[in-house]
C-alpha cells in the first residue's frame, strides 16, 4: 500500500454550532443554485463568511428564505440574509429581486457573455480567484445548494465541476444528501455525524472504472475491491462506524443521507 | 393517482390505476395499500430475502424473465417513474441497472427529464418529439471515459471529440433538428428535458 497524505472530511457544517477544534479548520461559502432551498439552508448560511446566489438562485432566496421563518416580517428576514454576491447571466433572476440587493449592496457580476460554462462552475471560479473577504489562511469549502434534482444534464453537469475542481473541497447539498469528491491523491478519513447525517452512503465511481478501492468503517467494505458503472457501484452501503476511511486509485463521489430532523 | 383526478372518487381512480404486480422486499408498502391491490387481484411477489440488489433492480429482472401478458413478439421498453431525485445513492444505484441491463431498453423519467442508455454496440438515431421534449439534453459517459463521440442534430454537436468526467461532458446542449445521431466507443447516457404543458 502506497503512503499518502490524509484528508479529512466532516459534515460539521450541518451541525448547529461547529466544534473550535474540528481539524483541519475550514472557511465556508455558500453558493445557491436554482432550485427550492433544502431546510438547513440558515444553518449553512450562518457558517458561511461568503454567501453567493448564481442568478435564479436569488429569487429562490427571496422568495422561500422569509418560508423558514414565517413569524417574522419578510423583508427583515430578506436583509438579514443578503448574499454577498450575485454571479451569472441573469437570464433567470426577476428584476425586483436584482434591484432589491442591488439596493442593499449586494455585489452584481455579470457574466453573461460566457456560454461555455454552467453557473456553479463560474460561480466555483470566482470563489476560488476573486473574492474578497474571505480568510484565505484557512482552508476553503464551497457548499453548494440546489445543484440536485431538477433537470439531469443540469445535475450531471454540476457533479462535473466538481470533478473538474477536483483540489477544491466542494459539497453539494439537498434535503436528502450531500456528495463531494474524494480525490485518488489521498486517503480519506471521513468523520461521521451521526446526529445530522447516515446511515445510508455510496461510493461512486463517476467518470473511470476503479480497479481497486478499500474501505473501513462501512456494512459492506470494499477491499480493493473493482467498481464501474455496469458492474459494481457502492450504492445502499450503510455507515458502521464514526469513523470511515476510504482509499482508491480513481476519484470517487462520497455520498451520505441527511436525516430529516 | 387520485390527485390527478380531483372530480372523481378516489376509490374509483385506485381501482382503474390497479397494479398488475407489486414487487419488493415489502418494507415500505403501507398494509391497508397491500391488502387493498391484493383484495382487487394484484399480484405481490416478496423477495425480502434478496439484499444485494435494488428494488428497480429486482423488477426490471421481474420483468425480463418472468413477466406473463407481455407481447413478446415486439420489443420491451421498459419506463420508470420514481427513479430519480431522493437520495443520491440510490439514484445512482439506478442509473447502474440500466448500465448493467445494457441489452434492455429502460427509460428513467421525472417531471424534468428523461434518461436512457445508448449502447455503444450501435450507432443511434432518436427522434425528437418537439411537443413534448427538448430542448435541452446531454450526452453524459457515465463510468468510463470516450475517446471518441459523434453527433448531428445538436446545437453543440460533437466530432470525434472526447468526453469524460473531470473534463468535457455533454450538458445544457440542445436539440436543433427533429433527428439526433450519435454514436460513440462506450455507452452513453442520452438525457432531454420534459417540457412542463
Amino acid at each position: 500500500m502506497i503512503a499518502m497524505d490524509l484528508m479529512h472530511h466532516s459534515s460539521c457544517f450541518l451541525l448547529p454550532t461547529i466544534p473550535l477544534q474540528r481539524r483541519p479548520s475550514l472557511t465556508y461559502a455558500l453558493l445557491v443554485l436554482n432550485q427550492n432551498l433544502p431546510r438547513f439552508t440558515p444553518l449553512l448560511w450562518n457558517h458561511a463568511q461568503l454567501h453567493l446566489c448564481a442568478d435564479g438562485g436569488a429569487n429562490r432566496l427571496y422568495d422561500e428564505m422569509p418560508l423558514f421563518f414565517p413569524q417574522e416580517d419578510a423583508s427583515d428576514v430578506r436583509r438579514r440574509y443578503k448574499p454577498d454576491v450575485i454571479k451569472g447571466d441573469m437570464d433567470s433572476i426577476r428584476r425586483e429581486v436584482l434591484e432589491f440587493y442591488a439596493s442593499l449592496g449586494t455585489e452584481i457580476v455579470d457574466k453573461s457573455h460566457d456560454q461555455d460554462t454552467t453557473d456553479l462552475h463560474k460561480c466555483v471560479t470566482y470563489i476560488r480567484d476573486s473574492a474578497s473577504g474571505l480568510d484565505k489562511s484557512n482552508q476553503l469549502c464551497v457548499l453548494v445548494v440546489g445543484a440536485l434534482g431538477g433537470r439531469f444534464d443540469q445535475e450531471m453537469g454540476n457533479l462535473n465541476v466538481i470533478c473538474r475542481f477536483s483540489s477544491m473541497r466542494i459539497v453539494l447539498l439537498s434535503n436528502d444528501s450531500l456528495i463531494h469528491l474524494l480525490p485518488r491523491t489521498y486517503c480519506h478519513e471521513i468523520h461521521i455525524q451521526t446526529s445530522v447525517e447516515g446511515p445510508h452512503c455510496g461510493l461512486i465511481p463517476i467518470g473511470t472504472p476503479s480497479k481497486s478501492s478499500t474501505t473501513t468503517g462501512l456494512q459492506w467494505d470494499l477491499n480493493n475491491t473493482a467498481m464501474e458503472f455496469g458492474g459494481l457501484v457502492s450504492t445502499s452501503n450503510i455507515v458502521k462506524e464514526e469513523k470511515v476511511t476510504v482509499q482508491s486509485d480513481c476519484d470517487l463521489l462520497w455520498t451520505i443521507s441527511i436525516k430529516k430532523l | 393517482m387520485p390527485l390527478f383526478f380531483p372530480q372523481e372518487d378516489a376509490s374509483d381512480v385506485r381501482r382503474r390505476y390497479k397494479p398488475d404486480v407489486i414487487k419488493g422486499d415489502m418494507d415500505s408498502i403501507r398494509r391497508e395499500v397491500l391488502e387493498f391491490y391484493a383484495s382487487l387481484g394484484t399480484e405481490i411477489v416478496d423477495k425480502s430475502h434478496d439484499q444485494d440488489t435494488t428494488d428497480l433492480h429486482k423488477c426490471v429482472t421481474y420483468i425480463r424473465d418472468s413477466a406473463s401478458g407481455l407481447d413478446k413478439s415486439n420489443q420491451l421498453c421498459v419506463l420508470v417513474v420514481g427513479a430519480l431525485g431522493g437520495r443520491f445513492d440510490q439514484e445512482m444505484g439506478n442509473l447502474n441497472v440500466i448500465c448493467r441491463f445494457s441489452s434492455m431498453r429502460i427509460v428513467l423519467l421525472s417531471n424534468d427529464s428523461l434518461i436512457h442508455l445508448l449502447p455503444r454496440t450501435y450507432c443511434h438515431e432518436i427522434h425528437i418529439q418537439t411537443s413534448v421534449e427538448g430542448p435541452h439534453c446531454g450526452l453524459i459517459p457515465i463510468g468510463t471515459p470516450s475517446k471518441s463521440s459523434t453527433t448531428t442534430g445538436l446545437q453543440w454537436d460533437l466530432n470525434n471529440t472526447a468526453m469524460e468526467f473531470g473534463g468535457l461532458v455533454s450538458t445544457s446542449n440542445i436539440v436543433k433538428e427533429e433527428k439526433v445521431t450519435v454514436q460513440s466507443d462506450c455507452d452513453l447516457l442520452w438525457t432531454i428535458s420534459i417540457k412542463k404543458l
